[in-house]
């Protein structure tokens, strides 16, 4: 009999992969993409961060119920690339990992210093001392406003203001729906990383309210340093098919940034600058009575 | 670079490798991976060979040849250590010894 299905590490595997068409399903126990004529496609889920699925697939049980065990978030996307729901990787899997993430969100001082650091790596300098997180928001608020029109001009194009309305969209916008698409491209695999390192994608630090909001301060870090100044040197070259542009050159440089490896390490020291030990469990709660599997996965991986 | 190739080989076993791997011929499956997941790789193949056989082949750029590899089950090509370099022999299928998995040859 074949050994159970453990989870790979988010650093061995693919960021990104986008399936436009076809029906996904489990021949032999492969994950495959069936095509209208019965052509089958096999899709090395297990070795791929982030799934994206197209409107134009459809997926079964068992392909699904694949997809978690081996710890591969699958995410729906629709018109323009821009997500509409996710699952196949189960967060909260480390309750260790959520109680630390929420004690650090929850005390002003190792909050302040997380959102510092998260300044740190993300404009490559110290922030300027004795400022409040609404502060530090501000300031990088309009530092990302300059950086936007910065590179508009820098490639040649026409930029009014970040809008993130798939609606109002007009035929001029290109470089914003160059830059969704992008960017939706660094969530998905920005949240398979978080959900991956054990912690809540909702829990954020410098953004709060929304179901991502960690998933976006994580993600911020390294967005303009790779999927930004992309987006713009496409939307300069006016491409008949922007989107898909868009997400072939992301793999290509999540790739060339080594962008799986940093991540969840990342991760780990930004929040190590709250300066706050992990809980340890209390003496009177009860350890599990079956031991969790050993992986060879991330910490958020379950295993079980 | 990691290189799985199987011979007779159950459909689940085969199916299972896809998951990882990315079958570019009949039973050959190429993939890159380090150490660890090699390993898990390779135990699934261990445990769902049944009778038929396969070989791993990895790049291992401290090894002389640049490369590493380990096989599974019978099969009339056999690795033998010669002078200290894992080479390959070729048996004439009545010549191999009866009850010697040539896997444990080595």
């Amino acid at each position: 009999m074949l050994p159970p299905l453990k989870p790979l590490p988010i650093k061995e595997r693919i960021s990104v992969l986008y399936v436009e068409k076809g029906n996904l399903d489990v021949l032999d126990g492969a994950f495959v993409v069936v095509d209208k004529n019965g052509v089958r496609t096999h899709i090395p889920i297990g070795g791929v961060a982030c799934l994206m699925l197209e409107v134009g697939t459809r997926i079964s049980h068992a392909a699904v119920r694949l997809a978690a065990q081996v710890g591969t978030l699958l995410v729906w996307i629709g018109e323009g690339g821009v997500r509409l729901y996710s699952a196949g990787q189960p967060g909260g899997a480390r309750s260790d990992r959520l109680l630390y993430q929420a004690a650090l969100a929850l005390d002003d001082e190792a909050r302040l210093k997380v959102v510092r650091e998260m300044y740190r790596r993300r404009f490559g300098e110290e922030p300027p001392a004795r400022r409040s997180v609404e502060q530090l928001r501000g300031i990088e608020g309009a530092r990302v406003r300059e950086m936007y029109k910065l590179l508009a001009r820098q490639f040649g194009v026409e930029w009014r203001q970040r809008n993130y309305d798939v609606e109002s969209w007009d035929a001029g916008d290109l470089p914003n729906r160059c830059l969704s698409a992008a960017t939706s491209c660094l969530y998905g695999v920005t949240e398979a990383a978080v959900l991956a390192a054990g912690y809540a994608p909702a829990v954020g630090f410098i953004h709060t309210g929304k179901p991502l909001s960690f998933v976006y301060d994580v993600a911020d870090i390294y967005k303009f340093e790779t999927v930004v100044p992309l987006a713009f040197s496409i939307a300069a070259k006016r491409p008949s098919e922007p989107e898909r542009d868009v997400r072939l050159q992301c793999r290509d440089i999540f790739r060339t940034s080594r962008l799986l490896e940093r991540i969840i390490p990342d991760i780990e020291n930004i929040l190590a600058a709250g300066d706050r030990q992990p809980p340890k469990p209390h003496d009177e709660q009860v350890a599990p009575a079956i031991p969790n599997a050993e992986g060879i996965g991330d910490p958020g991986h379950r295993t079980g | 670079m990691l290189v799985v190739i199987l011979e007779n080989a159950p459909p689940r076993l085969r199916g299972r490798l896809a998951i990882w791997l990315l079958e570019v011929r009949a039973g050959v499956y190429v993939g890159e991976y380090g150490r660890k997941v090699r390993e898990y790789i390779w135990a699934q193949v261990t445990e769902g060979i049944e009778d038929g056989n396969a070989v791993i082949i990895w790049r291992a750029p401290g090894q002389e040849a640049g490369f590493e590899f380990e096989t599974l089950g019978h099969n009339r090509r056999v690795p033998v250590q010669m002078d200290g370099v894992k080479l390959v022999e070729f048996h004439a299928e009545a010549a191999l010894p009866q009850g010697i998995r040539p896997d444990k040859a080595l």
